[in-house]
């Protein structure tokens, strides 16, 4: 497991809205596991950050990415698609985190390889639940590659 | 002339649009038209007016459906902002403003809820006029048997007892028809007044289908208020039973939408029932 390290783990968080943004920022800040959050907020900045381009060419790499799919310039499914077909990112595993519960966008994301889809609950506490367990899960259970 | 089944001269709307005033307007024309030969080009005409009122009708039947979805949908989202936002409010600052805050803040969090509430009804309430149905045999026995597991809790806690008569396989879509059926019972268990539910599902062949019936011994419905509680968003107990007022309308949706016919009858503190009329398979 990641978290083991001791070093704050890095997580590129994908989502234009900084109401979410800053949930998000707050669940992981109430966890156990040191993290460390990179935001992007769209599209181009996302693939951006993670080629380490133009100003992001000291951007550290993700451990782990949360996407969001509705996203401005270039949507979640692209971002998505891109990072599957990019060799030096293609194993980063990319968690879905999104409001859409429509049955073709969860299937979508699996066919271009999310890891996982999770629609965002409604209810605060059920939203923190799913950051716990996503930190639970992902940084403290399963192995995940190292670079 | 002879006069042509009314049927004939229904366009397929879903039931949506109350075909049978139309049908009969048509009906009038063409028995005017048997009398008197000559007005035919009137006739004709008028028929056609008919008809396009008919297509506007179905248009802004559509158009409204898909105003309520988009906006239901749409709405959500800044919904899911406040509610989260004055939920985290609650978490970290509850007892450490002053005692008002704590009430204001209270007043906020329930407010969200109950939209939350409105929000869900309403997007499931265009979506059962908007998904396309899957017609085929249903057996409603089946269909109960899952709604009752759904309802386990809720028939637990509140000591309900249902009994069923042996059910018909019926031609409708079988997850409406388990929307329907779980409505009607949640109904018949959650208007309860002082004894224990006691629920029963009958079924009662009919010429061209079955008429089922959900029976309970609950608070009843005045009788002037019969047609009434089919409306979306009325409620007739809105201080003793929560809710959104949107589950009628949802079955009355559904039952149209299969063709059939939806009414209670009911005896305020005895209890009331209500009868589904749909298709027997062909």
């Amino acid at each position: 497991m990641i978290a083991r390290s001791g070093e704050p783990v890095e997580i590129l968080l994908v989502d234009d809205h900084p109401g979410d943004v800053r949930l998000t920022e707050e669940a992981f800040a109430e966890c156990r596991v040191r993290t460390n959050l990179s935001v992007a907020v769209d599209g181009e900045e996302a693939m951006a950050f993670l080629r380490r381009e133009g100003e992001f060419a000291e951007a550290p790499r993700p451990a782990l990415i949360i996407l969001d799919l509705n996203l401005p310039k270039k949507n979640g499914m692209r971002v998505l698609t891109e990072i599957r077909a990019d060799p030096t990112l293609s194993e980063i595993p990319v968690i879905v985190l999104t409001t859409s519960t429509s049955e073709k966008d969860i299937a979508e994301a699996y066919q271009r390889h999310a890891n996982c889809y999770i629609t965002k609950p409604v209810d605060l506490d059920k939203f923190f639940e799913v950051v716990r367990l996503i930190e639970s899960f992902w940084l403290m259970i399963v192995e995940l590659p190292r670079r | 002339m002879k006069t042509p089944p009314a049927e004939a001269w229904i366009p397929a709307v879903d039931g949506r649009v109350d075909a049978s005033a139309y049908a009969r307007a048509i009906l009038n024309i063409l028995e005017d038209f048997s009398d008197e030969k000559t007005r035919l080009n009137d006739t004709q005409r008028a028929v056609m007016n008919i008809l396009e009122d008919f297509d506007l009708e179905k248009r802004k039947v559509a158009e409204l459906e898909m105003f309520a979805y988009v906006a239901s949908h749409d709405l959500q989202e800044p919904l899911r902002m406040i509610t989260s936002y004055t939920q985290l409010l609650a978490k970290r600052y509850a007892g450490r403003l002053d005692a008002d805050a704590d009430d204001f803040i209270g007043f906020v969090v329930d407010g969200t809820k109950r939209m939350q509430a409105l929000i869900r009804d309403l997007l499931e309430y265009s979506n059962v006029g908007s998904t396309e149905l899957d017609l085929r045999a249903a057996d409603c026995e089946q269909v109960l048997r899952g709604v009752l597991a759904n309802l386990e809790s809720l028939m637990a806690e509140s000591g309900a007892t249902l009994t069923h008569d042996p059910l018909p396989t019926v031609l409708a879509d079988s997850s409406q028809l388990a929307q329907l059926l779980q409505n009607l019972v949640t109904n018949a268990v959650k208007f309860r007044g002082a004894r224990a539910p006691v629920v029963h599902v009958g079924a009662e062949p009919v010429v061209g289908g079955w008429r089922l019936s959900v029976r309970d011994n609950g608070i009843g419905i005045d009788h002037a208020y019969a047609e009434s509680v089919f409306e979306a968003f009325r409620r007739l107990n809105p201080r003793d039973y929560p809710g959104t007022g949107v589950g009628l309308a949802i079955c009355k949706r559904i039952v149209e939408r299969h063709g059939g016919r939806i009414w209670v009858e009911s005896v305020v503190g005895e209890g009331s029932t209500f009868f589904v009329i749909l298709s027997r398979v062909p």
